[in-house]
């Protein structure tokens, strides 16, 4: 009778270790499926980075899946739209993980958004690899869960104005920022350029965000007798202010900031355009990396997409390859803690669209190299400088 | 036989509610309520949240906009300034939770006084555009404070702990919110039914024979203001407590057309149309995507991917079909279904 007891006992064990282990599962994944979230901005002003870096993420699951999947697992990737609405991307995020049950997450909008949304993915203990807007309050202090793939917006500012500054000895100087997050951080960098190069800055303006009109702007940088000008602006703002200094008859050499550097404003600024800076840590599409990267996507993507191609596709493909290796070197039963292992592990990734990304203990921010570029406006695109 | 809804005495006439059918339900209501964060996953949940943060706004705009009758556009002003100030109280300076909401209420209502002062001589359209330009102004102060508000970074919120309760659940918010909502709908609804809701009222339908009548117009109109910011920021700390992060972009103009299309849509003027109102324009764009996804897969989707673009589009068409079919709002649907259903078989 003890024995039957023991036999039964132990075979209860077995079946409730068995069943446990079943029921600790992560979510998002199946025998043949792995879902991966994003949220992102598709509509409004702000889609054409949101919708490049969907398109990033596309590319590199379409890549993944034809060449098999996660260890035979196909991809499934969800989207959800969040307008650049901070209260949608928290909606946006609770649906992906609660309702869809998504395995892992990509993206995560802009920098208001992703900060905002910090604390749901904390909670949630989700593999996420943010890729859009990398700000510093996202990886410090480091969550164990949360990566993130990019430089920060201060580094690539210093290194924008060090490069001028460097090329440009002795010369008057004006800057232009935007009123809200973005433009203080381009500020701050610059700031602690012209102290340490003790620049001469004869023009320093701000203008409130969503601006259109430049005119009286440009006219007092005109005014001020400046050589060199770091222009502040993202999209629309740059054009405008390239047309104004064009109207003006004026050619200060230029700076413009990563978020800008996307070819469609290069087309709209025409001529005015030539010859500016700019600093990324994504190759040029003009650069052999980025030629490459178009040829492997040509046929990965519908000819819209294709055509809706821009850096931030290649920083959101970046992404979505490093969160795949992870995922894959967990092998056949990837969990999120593996993952989360995996990606801390993270060591000299080469995905073809910046220098090798790399992670480590307590490190969640992989600090890419930049590299400065310049304007050609008769190719319509950035060429990187030597 | 009944043939109609009379009010026989005066104390009728100023019952909160006046019937026991509408005790039951509201107490079903309620306990529904308390059920629900038990009940909803973490992704329904939210829309809950949304609903009482946005009701408790919209009770405030309506005791503006909807009892007194004086337009507000910039009413995003006074929310952006109660989130901020319950942010800065707590976050900042480590003031307790209470104080933040004491300060979120307080803080909007000294604004108030700042806009509302033109409202004593300006009407119409020439005072919506004059609380427009408060909107601005407020998000422009707060931009260039940077010693105190952080300017465009933000600052961070997080849950409240209150008299050893922690907010920090999703659930334990959402009871926050609740009861902050309950709150301010029971605060209307008996504002309404006094003295100065009746004041605020006659200044809407004629100020001259309010004036004539006794009422001192501006003390009641800044009386009105005054309310209606309190209302409106401590809804601002609440949305700032869920977003968790208080910053000028978290807090778009858009919110403010959004909170005046709530009060047309539900009815102008009554509580339960804002809390209506509120429950539609929310969960609308949620609603006809559910119904399309039980037909298309890829419909689907093109809400899913396309969402902001359709919901904007939802609510036009909305404010449009209301305007032109249902001027008095849901409670006017409401109203009409009611008198037809005491009434039948008769139409009157």
């Amino acid at each position: 009778m003890r024995d039957h007891l023991r036999t039964a006992s132990l075979l209860l064990t077995a079946t409730l270790l068995a069943g446990g282990g079943a029921l600790a599962a992560d979510p998002g994944i199946t025998d043949t499926e792995i879902l991966i979230g994003d949220v992102e901005p598709l509509t409004g002003p702000p889609a054409l980075l949101g919708v490049a870096a969907s398109i990033g993420h596309k590319i590199a699951i379409a890549e993944a899946n034809n060449a098999g999947g996660i260890n035979g697992r196909k991809i499934k990737y969800v989207l959800e739209d969040d307008g650049y609405v901070t209260a949608r991307t928290i909606q946006g995020a609770k649906k992906l993980i609660e309702v869809d049950k998504v395995f892992a997450m990509l993206g995560m909008s802009g920098s208001g958004q992703s900060i905002a949304v910090m604390p749901v993915l904390e909670k949630a203990g989700i593999p996420t690899v943010i890729d859009v807007a990398p700000v510093k309050l996202l990886w410090e202090p480091p969550r164990k869960n949360v990566f993130v793939v990019g430089q920060s917006y201060e580094e690539g500012i210093i290194h924008l104005v060090n490069y001028l500054a460097e090329k440009n000895p002795g010369k008057k100087w004006g800057l232009i920022t935007q009123d809200d997050d973005y433009g203080i951080t381009v500020r701050d960098g610059f700031d602690s350029v012209v102290k340490s190069k003790k620049l001469n800055v004869v023009y320093s303006g701000n203008y409130k965000k969503g601006q259109q009109d430049f005119s009286s702007d440009m006219l007092q940088l005109k005014d001020s007798g400046a050589e060199v000008f770091l222009a502040g602006g993202i999209i629309a703002e740059n054009i405008a202010m390239m047309k104004e200094l064009e109207k003006l008859n004026v050619k200060p050499v230029t700076g413009i900031f990563w978020p800008g550097r996307v070819e469609p404003v290069l087309k709209l600024m025409g001529p005015a355009g030539d010859g500016i800076f700019a600093v990324d840590y994504v190759e040029p599409f003009a650069g052999e990396a980025g030629k490459a990267f178009l040829e492997k996507a040509k046929p990965l993507v519908s000819e819209a997409e294709f055509k809706g191609i821009n850096r931030y596709t290649m920083s959101g493909y970046a992404a979505a390859k490093v969160l795949i290796a992870a995922i894959e070197r967990c092998g056949k039963q990837p969990t999120w803690a593996c993952t989360i292992g995996e990606l801390e592990k993270t060591k000299n990734v080469e995905t073809g669209v910046m220098a090798p990304i790399s992670f480590g203990p307590g490190i969640r921010f992989s600090n890419q190299k930049l590299q400065i570029m310049q304007a050609d406006t008769a190719t319509v695109s950035f060429k990187p400088v030597k | 036989m009944r043939t109609g809804d009379y009010k026989q005495t005066y104390g009728e006439l100023v019952a909160l509610i006046d019937s026991p059918p509408v005790w039951l339900w509201s107490a079903v209501l309620m306990l529904a309520l308390i059920a629900a964060p038990h009940v909803l996953n973490a992704y329904a949940l939210t829309f809950l949240m949304i609903i009482l943060i946005t009701v408790t706004g919209a009770l405030g705009l309506n005791i503006l906009t909807g009892y007194t009758g004086l337009i507000s556009l910039g009413h995003v002003g006074f929310l952006v300034t109660g989130a901020y100030a319950y942010a800065i109280l707590v976050s900042k300076y480590h003031m307790p939770p209470l104080v933040g909401f004491l300060g979120a209420g307080l803080v909007p209502a000294l604004a108030s006084l700042v806009v509302g002062a033109p409202s004593l001589r300006l009407k119409g359209l020439y005072l919506a555009i004059t609380t427009l330009a408060f909107s601005f102004i407020i998000n422009t102060v707060i931009l260039e404070m940077r010693w105190l508000t952080n300017g465009a970074r933000g600052i961070s919120v997080q849950r409240p702990e209150i008299l050893g309760i922690s907010f920090d659940s999703d659930a334990a918010f959402t009871y926050l919110c609740l009861g902050i909502a309950t709150l301010t709908l029971l605060a209307t609804l008996n504002i309404r039914r006094s003295r100065v809701g009746r004041a605020f009222v006659a200044i809407r339908d004629n100020d001259t024979a309010a004036r004539v009548m006794g009422i001192n117009l501006h003390a009641y109109k800044l009386l009105a203001f005054v309310t209606s910011a309190l209302i409106t920021g401590l809804a601002g700390a609440l949305y700032g407590i869920y977003l968790s992060f208080v910053s000028v972009e978290g807090f778009p103009f858009l919110l403010s057309i959004e909170a005046l299309a709530i009060l047309i849509v539900g009815g102008l003027g009554s509580a339960l149309g804002a809390v209506l109102g509120t429950v539609l324009i929310v969960l609308l764009p949620e609603a006809t995507r559910l119904v399309f996804s039980l037909f298309s897969a890829q419909l689907d989707a093109v809400f899913t991917t396309g969402a902001q673009e359709l919901k904007s589009m939802l609510y036009g068409l909305v404010i449009i079909l209301f305007l032109r079919f249902q001027p008095r709002g849901l409670v006017g649907a409401w109203h009409d279904i009611r008198r037809a259903w005491v009434n039948w078989p008769l139409r009157y």
